[in-house]
Protein backbone atom coordinates (compact mmCIF):
# COMPACT_ATOMS: atom_id res chain seq x y z
CA UNK A 1 0.00 0.00 0.00
CA UNK A 2 1.27 3.36 -1.26
CA UNK A 3 1.97 6.14 1.98
CA UNK A 4 -0.85 8.06 1.95
CA UNK A 5 -0.85 11.84 1.39
CA UNK A 6 -1.59 12.79 4.97
CA UNK A 7 1.25 10.73 6.01
CA UNK A 8 3.38 12.74 3.73
CA UNK A 9 1.40 15.80 4.75
CA UNK A 10 1.59 14.96 8.85
CA UNK A 11 6.03 14.18 8.09
CA UNK A 12 6.29 17.40 6.26
CA UNK A 13 4.78 19.37 9.02
CA UNK A 14 6.53 17.07 11.80
CA UNK A 15 9.49 18.58 9.92
CA UNK A 16 9.09 21.74 9.63
CA UNK A 17 7.01 22.12 13.39
CA UNK A 18 9.31 24.34 15.81
CA UNK A 19 12.38 24.66 13.53
CA UNK A 20 13.99 27.29 15.36
CA UNK A 21 13.00 27.06 19.61
CA UNK A 22 14.19 29.94 21.73
CA UNK A 23 14.77 27.96 25.65
CA UNK A 24 16.42 30.72 27.11
CA UNK A 25 18.28 34.18 27.52
CA UNK A 26 20.34 36.24 29.68
CA UNK A 27 21.26 39.53 28.45
CA UNK A 28 24.57 40.57 30.70
CA UNK A 29 25.70 44.35 31.56
CA UNK A 30 26.97 46.34 28.27
CA UNK A 31 29.74 48.90 29.21
CA UNK A 32 30.39 51.14 26.31
CA UNK A 33 32.51 53.85 28.34
CA UNK A 34 35.43 51.91 27.93
CA UNK A 35 36.11 51.86 24.47
CA UNK A 36 34.98 50.49 20.95
CA UNK A 37 33.27 47.36 20.99
CA UNK A 38 33.92 44.93 18.98
CA UNK A 39 30.92 42.02 18.53
CA UNK A 40 31.62 38.35 18.88
CA UNK A 41 29.92 35.05 18.55
CA UNK A 42 30.59 31.71 20.42
CA UNK A 43 28.16 28.53 19.21
CA UNK A 44 28.61 25.03 20.53
CA UNK A 45 25.79 22.45 19.59
CA UNK A 46 24.87 18.97 20.28
CA UNK A 47 22.62 16.33 18.56
CA UNK A 48 19.35 15.34 20.15
CA UNK A 49 17.25 12.96 19.59
CA UNK A 50 13.68 12.46 20.58
CA UNK A 51 13.30 8.54 20.09
CA UNK A 52 9.49 8.67 20.84
CA UNK A 53 8.52 11.17 17.88
CA UNK A 54 10.59 8.95 15.52
CA UNK A 55 8.55 5.87 16.76
CA UNK A 56 5.51 7.62 16.28
CA UNK A 57 6.43 9.03 12.61
CA UNK A 58 7.40 5.39 12.26
CA UNK A 59 3.86 4.60 13.07
CA UNK A 60 2.45 6.92 10.92
CA UNK A 61 4.13 6.05 7.82
CA UNK A 62 4.08 1.89 8.61
CA UNK A 63 2.58 -0.14 6.20
CA UNK A 64 0.67 -2.19 8.03
CA UNK A 65 -1.43 -1.82 10.80
CA UNK A 66 -0.48 -4.19 13.22
CA UNK A 67 3.13 -2.44 12.59
CA UNK A 68 1.48 0.83 13.27
CA UNK A 69 -0.20 -0.18 16.57
CA UNK A 70 3.49 -1.77 17.79
CA UNK A 71 5.32 1.18 17.07
CA UNK A 72 2.49 3.57 18.87
CA UNK A 73 2.97 1.31 21.91
CA UNK A 74 7.20 1.77 21.59
CA UNK A 75 6.27 5.70 21.05
CA UNK A 76 4.16 5.95 24.59
CA UNK A 77 6.57 3.80 26.09
CA UNK A 78 9.53 6.40 25.36
CA UNK A 79 7.58 9.09 25.99
CA UNK A 80 6.45 8.56 29.45
CA UNK A 81 10.19 6.72 29.88
CA UNK A 82 11.14 10.30 29.49
CA UNK A 83 8.52 12.16 31.03
CA UNK A 84 9.75 15.04 32.98
CA UNK A 85 10.92 18.12 32.90
CA UNK A 86 13.67 18.93 30.30
CA UNK A 87 14.87 21.45 28.13
CA UNK A 88 14.87 20.57 24.19
CA UNK A 89 15.54 17.20 23.45
CA UNK A 90 17.49 14.74 24.80
CA UNK A 91 21.53 14.71 24.34
CA UNK A 92 24.17 12.14 24.72
CA UNK A 93 26.62 14.10 26.04
CA UNK A 94 26.25 16.34 29.45
CA UNK A 95 29.48 18.81 28.92
CA UNK A 96 29.24 20.06 25.68
CA UNK A 97 28.39 23.60 26.86
CA UNK A 98 31.43 23.63 29.12
CA UNK A 99 33.86 24.24 26.38
CA UNK A 100 32.09 27.72 26.25
CA UNK A 101 34.15 29.50 28.91
CA UNK A 102 37.73 28.18 27.52
CA UNK A 103 36.07 29.95 24.49
CA UNK A 104 34.75 33.10 25.87
CA UNK A 105 38.12 33.43 27.62
CA UNK A 106 40.07 33.11 24.28
CA UNK A 107 38.23 35.26 21.90
CA UNK A 108 39.49 39.18 23.09
CA UNK A 109 43.08 39.92 22.42
CA UNK A 110 42.92 42.33 25.21
CA UNK A 111 40.50 39.99 27.62
CA UNK A 112 38.14 43.10 28.11
CA UNK A 113 34.92 41.87 27.97
CA UNK A 114 31.20 43.07 28.34
CA UNK A 115 27.61 42.55 27.29
CA UNK A 116 27.98 38.94 27.10
CA UNK A 117 24.42 37.28 26.06
CA UNK A 118 23.73 33.55 26.42
CA UNK A 119 21.00 31.84 24.60
CA UNK A 120 19.88 28.56 24.88
CA UNK A 121 18.13 27.32 21.46
CA UNK A 122 17.95 24.82 19.29
CA UNK A 123 16.98 24.33 15.53
CA UNK A 124 14.51 21.02 15.24
CA UNK A 125 14.35 18.42 12.25
CA UNK A 126 11.88 16.09 12.87
CA UNK A 127 13.12 13.59 15.63
CA UNK A 128 16.19 15.26 15.78
CA UNK A 129 17.64 18.74 16.86
CA UNK A 130 20.93 20.79 17.37
CA UNK A 131 20.53 21.82 21.16
CA UNK A 132 22.54 24.90 21.10
CA UNK A 133 24.53 27.47 23.70
CA UNK A 134 25.41 30.71 21.96
CA UNK A 135 27.19 33.37 23.48
CA UNK A 136 27.33 36.81 22.25
CA UNK A 137 29.23 39.28 23.25
CA UNK A 138 31.76 42.53 22.87
CA UNK A 139 35.37 42.70 23.27
CA UNK A 140 36.59 46.29 24.68
CA UNK A 141 39.14 47.93 22.22
CA UNK A 142 40.91 51.02 23.60
CA UNK A 143 39.64 54.22 22.58
CA UNK B 1 -26.59 22.05 21.10
CA UNK B 2 -24.06 23.42 18.47
CA UNK B 3 -24.80 26.98 20.26
CA UNK B 4 -23.66 25.83 24.03
CA UNK B 5 -20.90 23.81 22.75
CA UNK B 6 -19.87 27.08 20.79
CA UNK B 7 -20.65 29.65 23.84
CA UNK B 8 -19.26 26.66 26.11
CA UNK B 9 -15.91 26.89 24.82
CA UNK B 10 -15.72 30.51 24.07
CA UNK B 11 -16.30 30.62 27.84
CA UNK B 12 -13.48 28.18 28.56
CA UNK B 13 -10.96 30.06 26.12
CA UNK B 14 -11.81 33.60 28.00
CA UNK B 15 -10.80 31.32 31.18
CA UNK B 16 -7.31 29.98 30.14
CA UNK B 17 -3.92 32.10 30.47
CA UNK B 18 -2.74 33.02 27.40
CA UNK B 19 1.13 33.82 28.62
CA UNK B 20 3.36 31.96 29.37
CA UNK B 21 6.95 33.32 31.04
CA UNK B 22 9.78 31.46 29.30
CA UNK B 23 12.53 32.49 31.62
CA UNK B 24 13.67 35.53 33.38
CA UNK B 25 16.79 36.89 34.69
CA UNK B 26 18.66 39.38 35.79
CA UNK B 27 22.32 40.94 36.70
CA UNK B 28 23.68 43.05 39.67
CA UNK B 29 21.88 46.19 40.50
CA UNK B 30 23.85 49.32 40.82
CA UNK B 31 23.54 51.47 43.45
CA UNK B 32 23.19 54.20 40.69
CA UNK B 33 19.45 53.61 39.39
CA UNK B 34 18.57 57.22 37.79
CA UNK B 35 18.27 56.65 34.03
CA UNK B 36 16.21 53.50 33.22
CA UNK B 37 16.05 52.33 30.08
CA UNK B 38 13.32 49.60 28.62
CA UNK B 39 13.26 47.57 25.14
CA UNK B 40 11.56 44.87 23.99
CA UNK B 41 11.73 42.98 20.54
CA UNK B 42 9.20 40.02 19.59
CA UNK B 43 8.89 37.53 16.51
CA UNK B 44 5.25 36.50 15.66
CA UNK B 45 4.33 32.60 14.28
CA UNK B 46 1.85 30.65 13.14
CA UNK B 47 1.20 26.95 15.33
CA UNK B 48 4.82 27.40 16.87
CA UNK B 49 6.86 27.53 13.41
CA UNK B 50 9.51 29.38 14.22
CA UNK B 51 12.99 29.75 11.55
CA UNK B 52 14.81 32.15 13.35
CA UNK B 53 15.62 33.75 16.91
CA UNK B 54 17.16 37.26 15.25
CA UNK B 55 14.21 39.42 17.35
CA UNK B 56 16.76 38.82 21.02
CA UNK B 57 19.91 40.33 19.28
CA UNK B 58 17.69 42.96 18.04
CA UNK B 59 16.75 44.10 21.57
CA UNK B 60 20.42 44.33 22.12
CA UNK B 61 21.08 46.62 19.61
CA UNK B 62 17.88 48.90 20.79
CA UNK B 63 20.01 48.99 24.59
CA UNK B 64 22.76 49.87 23.05
CA UNK B 65 21.60 52.54 21.24
CA UNK B 66 19.79 54.50 24.16
CA UNK B 67 23.42 53.97 26.39
CA UNK B 68 25.74 54.99 23.43
CA UNK B 69 28.81 56.15 26.07
CA UNK B 70 27.96 54.56 29.56
CA UNK B 71 27.88 51.26 30.85
CA UNK B 72 24.38 49.22 30.88
CA UNK B 73 23.76 47.67 34.50
CA UNK B 74 21.29 46.16 36.38
CA UNK B 75 19.88 44.27 33.35
CA UNK B 76 16.27 42.42 33.58
CA UNK B 77 15.62 40.12 30.81
CA UNK B 78 12.10 38.59 30.35
CA UNK B 79 11.17 35.94 27.99
CA UNK B 80 7.55 35.26 27.22
CA UNK B 81 5.23 33.79 24.88
CA UNK B 82 1.72 35.09 24.18
CA UNK B 83 -0.54 33.00 22.32
CA UNK B 84 -3.30 34.26 20.37
CA UNK B 85 -5.61 31.33 19.23
CA UNK B 86 -3.11 29.56 16.96
CA UNK B 87 -0.58 32.59 16.43
CA UNK B 88 1.94 33.40 18.82
CA UNK B 89 4.16 35.92 20.13
CA UNK B 90 7.83 35.55 21.46
CA UNK B 91 8.77 38.20 23.17
CA UNK B 92 11.85 39.37 24.65
CA UNK B 93 11.67 42.94 27.40
CA UNK B 94 14.43 44.18 28.63
CA UNK B 95 15.07 47.26 31.15
CA UNK B 96 18.36 48.37 32.57
CA UNK B 97 19.91 50.96 34.43
CA UNK B 98 22.27 53.29 32.10
CA UNK B 99 25.14 55.36 33.82
CA UNK B 100 27.57 57.46 32.58
CA UNK B 101 31.36 56.65 34.05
Amino acid sequence: MPIKLKNILGLSLLMLGGCSQLHHVHIGEIDQSQGTLTPFTLKVNELGFDAAKAAKIGADVAKSASTSEDLELVAFILAISNFGPKTGNPVYNDAYADQVLAEVIKVCPSKRLTGLTSVREATNAGPVSGEVVRINGYCINSF
Amino acid sequence: MLKKTILCALFAISLSGCVGLNTVSMTQVPAERDNKITTNSSSWNFIGINFSNVFVDEAIENLKTQCPTGKIEGVYTKHQTTGYVLVFKREVIVSAYCNEV
